[in-house]
């Protein structure tokens, strides 16, 4: 617990937010909350700032990590400990930035009719344009979403379409989807087809191929049909989370080879992938 | 457990807080290229140095404060480089480095919104607020004294709050 007796309101509040004071100053602070307006106009600015901050940072994590990176932590030079121990920067001086009060107590009248609205979303009659805070989803977004809550279902919800019946899956996908494909044989890459799934992605139809490694990671093959002449054939390699996916586009379809961002090998599955299906 | 095991438990630990770490990065760098470069040279750091993980506490704290540090030598390799002389080394971790909106990938405004904080905002925000390690957990990571820690919070808040009121503005 710290104590913050001295330190500006709106630091003494802060750290009371985080419980981070003692017993005797919480309660000062909320006697002072109580009955006085200014502190209470600072408590909520440091709430909805707390929101918003939380807002943005979720944000940070849905930018793909690049997946050469991941690839190098994987399969980089072995081990090769050394005695040094890891470098420490001197300490930096306390510095104290306090934002003035005056422009909180202006802040706040605007905050307090303008904040709540933002935070959680737009009202049913909300005409204002919105703003572009964040990037369109693309059909890979939907594709990771999906993948991430199938990839952990039990062998029964896995997939729609079970691998025995192999037969019905080619015709079924190819003509729900429009892409004519062959199913990859995956074997020699220690995969074991599991089944399919018919998705919907990027308001399109998307066949969603299903195979398992022998440690149970699941791995996805995702294609929909494309616009004529948008074949690129150029692989993109990106991370979602724990997702990593590699994507290109050839004969008016977009695939998707989508795997747990720890395997290492992934580049080659879409190589294969590519070649045969 | 086997060193070839273990090293490859670490590094499948380290590939999953790679979200969590070019995130924290990005706050100390404020710009994506260097971001990158930055969990790069960690990632390639804590491999070769993973013996010295001891398992305790959160693989996080441990990569975080690496990556400060890292950071930290970088800016005063940069200051040296760019005529500088030597840095104070009470002065290194305030350096000034340029938030590059325009060379950052990212467009979206929020990402633009939180590299415009000045520096060492956003990291205790991230650390403390948005990952829940305590005061004491920040101020290890960032090698600052705890105070610091609590007048960057509130500011970082107050902060934060303020860019609400400039974009419900935007959008009156």
């Amino acid at each position: 617990m710290q104590n913050t007796k001295g330190l500006a309101l709106e630091v003494r509040l802060s750290a009371y937010l985080d419980g981070e004071v003692n017993e005797a100053e919480r309660k000062e602070l909320e006697q002072l909350v109580a009955r006085d307006d200014e502190a209470r106009l600072i408590l909520e600015m440091l709430k909805a700032g707390n929101a918003f901050g939380n807002k943005a940072f979720e944000e940070f994590l849905h930018d793909p990590v690049p997946l050469s990176l991941v690839r190098r932590i994987k399969q980089g030079p072995g081990v090769n400990p050394k005695s040094e121990r890891v470098v420490s920067a001197a300490p930096r001086p306390a510095r104290t930035r306090l934002w003035p009060r005056a422009l909180a107590a202006s802040v706040a009248l605007l905050l307090i009719g303008g904040s709540t609205g933002f935070i959680i979303g737009k009202t049913g009659n909300d005409d204002a344009a919105p703003m572009n805070v964040a990037a369109a989803r693309t059909w890979l977004d939907d594709i990771a979403d999906y993948h991430r809550i199938y990839s952990r279902q039990t062998a029964e919800h896995l997939v729609e379409v079970s691998a025995a019946d192999l037969d019905r899956i080619e015709p079924w996908l190819a003509s729900s989807v429009g892409v004519n494909f062959k199913l990859p044989d995956l074997t020699a890459q220690g995969l074991a087809f599991e089944g399919a799934r018919l998705l919907v992605a990027g308001g399109k139809p998307v066949a969603q191929l299903m195979y398992k490694n022998e440690d149970g990671d699941v791995f996805a093959i995702c294609f929909l049909k494309n616009k004529p002449g948008t074949s690129d054939g150029k692989m993109t390699e990106s991370m979602r989370d724990d997702i990593a996916m590699i994507s290109w586009q050839k004969a008016d379809a977009s695939y998707v080879v989508v795997g747990p961002s720890a395997d290492a090998n992934l580049q080659l599955l879409a190589d294969a992938v590519s070649a045969t299906i | 457990m086997r060193p070839a095991a273990e090293s490859n438990e670490f590094r499948r630990d380290l590939v999953s807080v790679l979200p969590k770490l070019r995130r924290f990065a990005m706050t100390l760098t404020r710009n994506a290229a260097d971001a990158d470069d930055l969990v790069q040279e960690v990632c390639e750091r804590a491999i070769t140095r993973n013996h010295l993980w001891n398992g305790e506490g959160r693989l996080e704290s441990w990569i975080y404060a690496m990556t400060r540090n890292l950071w930290i030598d970088e800016i005063r390799k940069r200051k040296v480089r760019t005529g500088g002389g030597t840095v104070d080394a009470s002065e290194q971790d305030e350096l000034s480095v340029e938030a590059s909106g325009e060379k950052a990938v990212y467009a979206n405004q929020l990402h633009k919104m939180i590299l415009s904080m000045p520096e060492g905002l956003a990291s205790v925000f991230l650390l403390v607020n948005v990952e829940g390690h305590s005061y004491r957990e920040a101020a290890d990571i960032l090698k600052i004294p705890i105070g610091t820690v609590m007048s960057r919070l509130s500011t970082a808040r107050m902060r934060l709050a303020a860019m609400i009121t400039e974009t419900t503005e935007r959008r009156a």
